[in-house]
């Protein structure tokens, strides 16, 4: 009797215990886990409320540049003007619920100074305050400050450097042949202040912008016939580096901005050298019967992607430097692929592909090969990353007249850039300037 | 019974000398009153005579277990003999020889007289004994009958109390057999309870609690402006604090392997998607929430 009693006992105390135990434990368990694979690639709703201090009517309009960069971008929405029922300048200002019922997610406010711009950048959501700068006014004036706030407020906010405050380059082509006119221009990245460094009445083509983004190296025929010259756009300076009898064409800058890759027909067929700047030292790296143009390096100088028909048609290789190796094809996936492009990490390759009977632009992932085509009109061309990776700007003709245009580099957003400049063709965005 | 018997031979044999003995005295009173021959020996001859009935006559409790009806206890006097007739006187000389003769015949007839009571007394006597000894035979049995029942009654009694203590114990088993199997079944039924819990009534539940998770997924999903730096490999995990109303009180990074835009950009998809949506079930609803940013691709 005893015995089974105490084991009885024993058996209440311990399953009370359990159960003591469990009821103990259990609040700290007493959560819902939830696991979040998928998010929607919206554009993030942000609120960039006019400065203060901006004088009515003013030639720029801080917030709106700011505003119009962001928007530019694709991966944000900002608010109308028109919906904003407040206009604080300071952190102290901001009614936050305000802004939530606007849906607002983030809230950019500023004032102008006599000699700089201070904005703060907060969390509508959680009220927190993410950014707080004030940056002097520099040479460009308060257009170049915006652009800079805007790249500030994308960094923060996508993890990206902004690109707002690059520039562009690209020919503009007005008038009928014969009395047409070339200018090669570069402006802002939103497409403001176009500022002309070369006017011809020959064709002027693929630019292409040193690696520390100071210079451009483009083909002329201002002397009837092809030639590579290459300018500093800060003095204006310029050298022709190539012009040897035939086709001198398509310069792509190394690396190191030491070298440019070219397209030359000396031996009566387009293949692809390398041309030293400072010795003009003289490098053939194709040979092929087939022609070889388009060249663009690799991130590590050792190879040249390019294009080349020797199959057929338009795909593009990769060839290794320094010695004589069979160029690797690279793209399979359309019949035509052309005109390629790194991308500023290095790991896709932009290009114009024939995608279902149009032209468009297309990002191959050089590790997987997969193709995506990030635009869908019929004839895009001349696709160039923006220094960040995130854009792409291209040209997209619509029948004999060219607009710029730009596509997030997902592809979920395009753009058309406005122009007044007539026939505008091959743009190419300048590179990050080198820190320091 | 064997055993019985030896261990109580001496109570039986005392019982059965008590009872000759009282027999005998009645007897001899008896016989005092109708003769005065003292048949002192008869008592001797009785003693001798009932051992061996006595034990002849004990009975096999195992064949009788049902005590007999007691022997009626009235035999113990026994009743009296005829008695014998008085002599008679004797006649003169004259009648001397007839007398003599007579006398002779008179006491021929008297021996016979006397024989015959002698006879007639001892057959009394003998009658008597007999009487006694069936009556002791009688109160013998009744005694054994009486000692048996005792004794069956005793060990009746002996086996109630064993059976009774049996009982006792069986029954004690018995519940402490129950109270085991009722707690096993109730551990059991605790069990299941647990397990249903667990699964069954969890599973009742989970169904809502799955639903109740599936809408907190897709709401904060929606709600998820995705930066492009949030790839395969980012893991995150926030730990949340709704109000009963679902209104997001209280939202704290945990691990996370993401860059500032992703800490930003998870931190207000929580806040963006407050309230937060009500389960269908309200025992669903759970205040804390850990929320774990895992992108696929």
């Amino acid at each position: 009797m005893l015995p089974v009693v105490r084991a009885f006992r024993t058996h209440v105390a311990a399953w009370l215990a359990a159960v003591a135990l469990l009821l103990v434990a259990m609040p700290g368990q007493a959560q819902l886990r939830l696991d979040i694979t998928q998010g929607v690639r919206d554009a993030v709703p942000i609120a960039v409320v006019p400065f203060g201090g901006q004088a009515e009517g003013a030639a720029t309009d801080v917030a709106a540049v700011i505003a119009n960069d962001l928007r530019m971008s694709g991966r944000f929405a900002p608010l109308e003007r028109r919906d904003m029922v407040a206009r604080p300048t300071s952190g102290g200002e901001i009614r936050f619920e305000d802004w939530r019922l606007l849906r607002a997610d983030f809230i950019v406010i500023g004032r102008i100074e006599a000699d700089a711009v201070s904005f703060e950048l907060h969390n509508v959501r959680t009220g927190a305050s993410l950014l707080n700068q004030r940056l002097p006014l520099g040479a460009g004036g308060q257009r170049a400050t915006a652009h800079r706030i805007a790249d500030l407020v994308f960094e923060r906010l996508t993890g990206i450097p902004g690109a707002f405050s690059t520039r562009i380059a690209y020919v503009a082509v007005d008038g009928r042949p014969p009395a047409q006119r070339y200018r090669l221009i570069v402006a802002d990245a939103d497409g403001y202040n176009p500022r002309t460094i070369l006017e011809s009445r020959e064709p002027i083509m693929s630019p292409a912008w040193s690696p520390d983004g100071q210079s451009l190296a483009y083909v002329s025929f201002e002397s009837k016939v092809s030639a590579i010259y290459v300018q500093r756009l800060a003095s204006g300076e310029r050298r022709r580096v190539s012009a040897r009898a035939g086709i001198n064409g398509a310069p792509a800058w190394s690396p190191d901005g030491r070298k440019l890759a070219v397209t030359l027909s000396r031996e009566g067929n387009l293949d692809i050298y390398t041309l030293e700047l400072a010795t003009q030292a003289l490098t053939r790296v194709t040979s092929d019967e087939a022609i070889d143009t388009e060249p663009e390096w690799s991130r590590d100088g050792q190879s040249l992607y390019f294009t080349s028909d020797r199959a057929g048609s338009a795909q593009v290789y990769r060839v290794a430097l320094g010695e004589a190796r069979q160029a690797e094809r690279i793209t399979f996936t359309n019949s035509y692929n052309a005109r390629p492009r790194l991308s500023p990490d290095g790991k896709e390759l932009l290009l114009v592909t024939l995608d279902r009977g149009g032209y468009r632009i297309g990002v191959l992932d050089l590790q997987s090969r997969n193709l995506r085509v990030i635009t869908n009109a019929r004839q895009d061309e001349s696709p160039s990353f923006a220094p960040n990776g995130a854009l792409v700007i291209y040209a997209t003709r619509d029948g004999s007249r060219g607009s710029l245009a730009i596509a997030s580099a997902d592809g979920l957003f395009q753009q058309r850039l406005s122009s007044d400049q007539g026939d505008v063709r091959e743009p190419a965005w300048q590179p990050f300037a080198p820190r320091g | 019974m064997q055993g019985f018997f030896h261990e109580h031979l001496r109570p039986l044999a005392g019982s059965a000398a008590l009872h000759l003995a009282l027999v005998g005295v009645l007897a001899l009173a008896a016989l005092r009153w109708s003769t005065s021959q003292p048949p002192v020996e008869l008592a001797i001859e009785g003693y001798f005579v009932d051992g061996p009935v006595a034990t002849r006559r004990l009975p096999d409790p195992r064949a009788t277990p049902a005590p007999t009806a007691p022997a009626p206890a009235a035999a113990e006097v026994p009743p009296p003999q005829p008695v014998a007739e008085p002599p008679q006187e004797r006649r003169t000389e004259d009648a001397a020889m007839a007398e003599r003769a007579a006398e002779a015949a008179r006491e021929r007839k008297q021996v016979e007289e006397r024989v015959v009571a002698e006879r007639e007394a001892q057959q009394a006597k003998e009658q008597a004994a007999a009487q006694q000894r069936q009556a002791e035979a009688a109160e013998r049995k009744r005694a054994n009958e009486a000692e048996l029942k005792r004794k069956v009654a005793e060990d009746s009694e002996r086996k109630q109390a064993e059976a009774a203590e049996a009982k006792r114990k069986a029954d004690e088993q018995a519940q402490a057999e129950r109270d085991t199997k009722l707690r096993s079944e109730r551990e059991a039924a605790l069990q299941r309870a647990l397990a249903e819990e667990e699964e069954g009534a969890a599973v009742a539940r989970s169904g809502v609690v799955d639903e109740y998770r599936a809408l907190l997924v897709q709401t904060i999903e929606r709600n998820w402006m995705r930066p492009p730096s949030a790839r395969a490999g980012l893991q995150c995990t926030l730990y949340v604090t709704q109000a009963p109303g679902g209104t997001v009180v209280d939202v704290k990074l945990g691990a996370c392997n993401g860059d500032q835009a992703v800490r930003e950009s998870i931190t207000t998809a929580v806040y963006r998607a407050s309230p937060l949506p009500a389960p269908r079930d309200p025992r669903a609803f759970e205040r804390r929430l850990e929320i774990v940013f895992k992108p696929t691709e």
